[in-house]
């Protein structure tokens, strides 16, 4: 197989919560996951909402800057950090769709949205629905997630919602993909099959391989009667249940830094803002399991939604997000309340970091493998900006982006930075997204 | 919060904004039949005589559905799509046909429910066969249980193609495995295909007119039922597409009156209903609780009980009029709605029951406490949203949201000036008023009523005035006096019943208008105008409708 290739061809069974093993042994790898070279490589994306406050990010020169009171929490990862502000979303100017639907959906697909029925703030363009086209992480889940378990994997954190200002993710033209808000819900996703005895697990997968493979083989018949439109619905469906049936027996290897995550307790309203920090931490508890598991190379964490209008209690706050986003930015009291939402925002991504950096990988660590990018659907919120776009790159990406240095692109376009995170992450494409709003990759990344 | 000192926004001098209200507005699902995104189209005339269905697109079941159906097939109660994600929402409603797609993630959500549901349905095989392998045979009670379960799950007689799907999967894991694991992948096969998943037509054969074919007996017990009930056909409406009796309109009529009837109806009623009021926002919900100490996350559910009481008491309990909706002096109250609103000697139980209201101070759908908390801040009421809520949803005028480069935000709470006093300057910044002159005037005639939905005589210690104008409709314009004369004037309004129509097809049907439906809507109008705008009447109108009783022939690959 090709390259990357690290699971043995055993089974490998995990202790359940009960006890003893059985059937085969286990694999108690000694020391870390044996991948074969090269490593795999991971992407994070993770978003955050409403636009931020650029003058609290950063200061000083490229190779000499300080963190400011947003990035702060960063401090001990900074050297692993690339600053990357002044891009411009120039997809974000065109197409149906508000200034919040468009940046969200634009953000990781580069092009404009079709056109649909929910009402954008624009006089003269057509209401928008979902976006025209693949998002990065999906394009390079494509291409290098078919051996995992779980191609991606979307986390939530308070999203709810399921309109287009919610949805960030798509495998293609008008095909979102939905955040799983609750970790209990995303445990059972990823770790699910875990549990299984190795005949049960057996039996299990021979009973999906004959009912799935049964559906496919006769839904294709179906599909020859009904009308263009129709097929391509159905055809979306098979192509998501031949996705499952094609990973039914795909082995997991346990050992090193791969077991099952404890089980989720009682985590009460996932939608309370109390809980807003306790989910959003188990959601990338999960997240990095499942990466140390080799279950899956690509996922995002989506804190809310663009408009998301959290009111952080737990930050004395008692204004909304959304609402504190809009104030003008000579008042000091909404600025000093962005910030601190936004350093609340860094210290969840600095945690993330930190967990990668427990994982042993070769010689380092699964974060030397990673890029985590964390973005937003506006620039400034007040202004409802998509200039100046502001982000982080955290993590080398195996040596792809040379770190530690604060960069500003002077209105560069954002489609560069995703074709770079697609040749970063092996995916030799020479364009992404509109290729109207593409030039090449952001000159200056790799060192 | 400190207390802010400005008064004033900073208004960006680059930002124009031109034009008057004309340019903030878009038409939800125009039904006048002129499709205003190309206006060269030649209006359809309706002759009554000329057959124009639409589109009819394949619709994917959605989670609402699909727990209703499982139950109906197979008396699952578990509601399995609770782990399902979150079906797309297009517009207002969750079940566009153009929107909903089977992602990977719903695909597991489906394998994982048919799986559980199939696995709790052979615990009881004998019922659920109604045959014994033993007196008969495995093979024989298999043939035969496919047959009566697939027709039902399939929701038409099985073809060649279904049986042989079903058949095939039953003889494998018979000889690999068990009767009853046979057994049971036959149903968990049937409840993944497309062929249950989604509503697929075909239509007659033979055209009913150039470019027109009536659907089949089958396709049209399910569009019955999915319409009226949100699930699949029962017995009896199987019974009549077997008999071809679901071909004229009156039988269909017949059956519709029937399906209303029942107590499975009444799901519909409130699953529209939610949506079109825009309540699954409850959910994340919050309230200042120094501001208004009576809030708890348990009263947003009270809240949103009492309006589907209410909504369902009027639709089907009372007269079912539109106007009785919008304009009732009573609501529906059990013992927390009734500690909420502060009555006393209410109800004491947990059903809902019946209470009049002071009849200056209440009036229908538009004081119900669920919908002035949602369109309300955290601290403080919003003129804007409540104002916007009549106008999307009531008069189905789009509303844009700001552009950019304006700082939008409600000013903050000042002891000393009411809601009206510090939105004064949504009319006076040119900047601002062409939209928001079609949502303020509206809003403040709800300032009668807090954050929270409780009435008020005073904000802040200060008088209220809860004066109001309508400007810009097509026929609701004028001023009113507090929410109470509101809605007596939509309640009377041509163009809030044109809404609630095109409100109904948009759901109805999966789909928004389009200018082939204007005979559709038109058909629609005089049946509800006829019938004094009851909506049970409305819903019975959709079942004979053009767009309802036939399509386009569908020729495949096109």
């Amino acid at each position: 197989m090709a390259q990357g290739r690290f699971m043995l061809n055993r089974r490998s069974i995990l202790k359940g919560l009960a006890g003893a093993a059985i059937g085969l042994p286990l694999l108690e790898a000694m020391g870390p996951k044996a991948y074969a070279a090269p490593l795999p490589k991971r992407l994070v994306i993770f978003f955050t909402p409403d636009g931020t406050i650029p003058g609290a990010w950063a200061t000083g020169t490229e190779n000499n800057f300080t963190l400011g009171p947003i990035l702060e929490p960063l401090a001990a990862h900074k050297s692993d950090l690339l600053v990357l502000t002044g891009i411009k979303n120039e997809a974000a100017h065109h197409g149906p769709g508000d200034d919040h639907q468009r940046g969200m959906e634009t953000m990781l697909t580069g092009t404009e949205l079709q056109t649909g029925p929910d009402k954008g703030g624009c006089d003269t363009c057509p209401a928008a629905g979902f976006a025209g086209g693949p998002s990065v992480d999906q394009v390079i889940a494509q291409k290098i997630g078919k051996q995992n378990k779980l191609q991606s994997m979307e986390f939530g954190v308070s999203v709810h919602d399921s309109n287009s200002w919610s949805r960030m993710s798509f495998s293609g033209p008008g095909v979102p993909l939905s955040p799983v808000d609750n970790p209990k819900l995303a445990y059972t996703r990823i770790f699910g099959d875990f549990n299984a005895d190795p005949a049960g697990a057996k039996r299990l997968a021979a009973e999906r391989h004959l009912v799935l493979g049964s559906v496919l083989a006769d839904a294709k018949k179906l599909q020859s009667k009904v009308s263009s439109a129709d097929r391509a619905k159905i055809e979306q469906h098979l192509s998501s249940i031949d996705s499952i049936n094609s990973h039914l027996d795909t082995m997991v290897q346990i050992g090193g830094d791969c077991s099952l995550p404890p089980a989720i307790g009682n985590i009460g309203d996932i939608y309370a803002e109390a809980n807003h920090e306790a989910v959003g931490q188990l959601q990338m508890d999960l997240m990095v399991a499942a990466m140390a598991c080799d279950i899956t190379r690509v996922s995002s964490l989506q804190w809310t939604t663009s408009v998301g209008n959290t009111t952080f209690g737990q930050l004395g706050l008692s204004e909304g997000h959304h609402e504190l986003s809009h104030h003008p930015t000579e008042d000091p009291v909404s600025q000093a309340a962005l910030i601190k939402i936004d350093n609340f925002y860094a210290k969840q991504l600095a945690y993330l970091i930190t967990k990668m950096k427990t994982i042993q990988e070769g010689s380092g660590t699964m974060f030397d493998n990673t890029a985590i990018l964390w973005c937003n659907e506006l620039a400034v919120g007040n202004a409802h900006s998509h200039d100046n776009m502001h982000y982080v790159l955290a993590g080398s990406c195996g040596g792809a982006f040379k770190t530690g240095r604060f960069l500003n692109f002077k209105g560069d376009h954002h489609n560069n930075l995703l074709l770079s995170l697609c040749h970063a992450m092996d995916v030799d494409l020479s364009s992404f997204g509109n290729p109207a709003y593409c030039t090449g990759v952001l000159p200056g990344l790799t060192g | 919060m400190a207390a802010s000192t400005w008064q004033r926004w900073v208004w960006l001098p680059a930002v124009l904004l031109t034009g008057g209200a004309a340019s903030c507005v878009g038409n939800l699902g125009d039904g006048a039949g002129v499709d205003a995104s190309d206006p060269s189209k030649t209006p359809l005339v309706c002759d009554g005589v000329a057959i124009h269905p639409g589109d009819a697109p394949a619709r994917r079941m959605t989670r609402f559905e699909y727990d209703n159906t499982v139950r109906d097939l197979l008396g699952d109660t578990t509601a399995p799509s609770s782990s399902f994600p979150a079906d797309q929402v297009a517009g207002i409603f969750n079940n566009q046909a153009d929107t909903l797609v089977v992602t990977q993630l719903l695909a597991e959500g489906y394998m994982n429910a048919a799986e559980a549901v199939a696995g709790n349905a052979v615990k009881q095989l004998g019922t659920l066969t109604g045959c014994d392998p033993k007196t008969s045979s495995e093979q024989a009670c298999g043939a035969q249980f496919i047959e009566s379960f697939g027709k039902r799950a399939f929701r038409r007689p099985l073809d060649a193609d279904g049986r042989a799907l079903l058949t095939d999967v039953f003889t494998k894991a018979l000889a690999m495995w068990d009767y009853e694991t046979a057994i049971r992948l036959v149903i968990e096969t049937a409840l993944q295909s497309p062929r249950f998943v989604f509503r697929v037509e075909l239509g007659m054969p033979d055209p009913k007119s150039a470019g027109v074919v009536q659907l089949d007996d089958y396709e049209v017990a399910s569009r019955l039922s999915y319409l009226l009930w949100g699930s699949l056909p029962d017995t009896e409406l199987m019974a009549a597409a077997d008999a071809h009796e679901l071909s004229t309109s009156e039988q269909v009529s017949a059956q519709a009156t029937r399906l209303l009837a029942d107590p499975k109806a009444r799901s519909v009623i409130e699953n529209f209903h939610e949506q079109w009021l825009g309540l699954p926002k409850l959910d994340t919900l919050d309230k200042d609780t120094k501001a208004y100490p009576i809030f708890t996350p348990a009263l947003k559910t009270t809240w949103r009980k009492e309006t589907m009481a209410f909504v369902d008491d009027v639709i089907l309990h009372g007269d079912g009029d539109l106007a009785t909706l919008l304009s009732a002096p009573y609501t529906m109250m059990n013992a927390e709605t009734a500690a909420f609103y502060g009555v006393k000697n209410g109800p004491t139980g947990s059903t809902f029951e019946h209470v009049d209201l002071d009849p200056k101070q209440r009036a229908g759908l538009l004081t119900q406490p669920s919908l002035l908390a949602l369109n309300a801040h955290v601290d403080q009421t919003s003129p804007v949203h409540r104002g916007k809520f009549v106008r999307e949803r009531l008069l189905c005028e789009l509303i844009s949201p700001p552009p950019p480069g304006l700082n939008i935000v409600p000013p903050p709470v000042d002891p000393n000036a009411t809601t009206r006093e510090r939105f004064s300057q949504h009319s006076d910044d040119i900047a601002c008023s062409g939209c928001h002159n079609l949502m303020d005037p509206i809003g403040f005639g709800f300032e009668g009523y807090d954050a929270v939905g409780l009435y008020r005589e005073k904000e802040n210690g200060l008088t209220l005035d809860t004066s109001g104008e309508i400007k810009g409709s097509k026929d609701a314009d004028g001023k009113f006096n507090g929410a109470v004369e509101l809605a007596d004037r939509l309640a009377n309004s041509e163009e809030v019943r044109a809404c609630v129509v095109t409100q109904w097809f948009n759901y109805g049907y999966g789909r928004t208008t389009t200018t082939e439906d204007k005979c559709t809507i038109q058909a629609l109008q005089t049946t509800f105008a006829a019938a004094n705008y009851d909506v049970k009447t409305l819903l019975i109108g959709l079942t004979q409708t053009d767009a309802f009783r036939y399509r386009k022939p569908v020729v495949a690959g096109q």
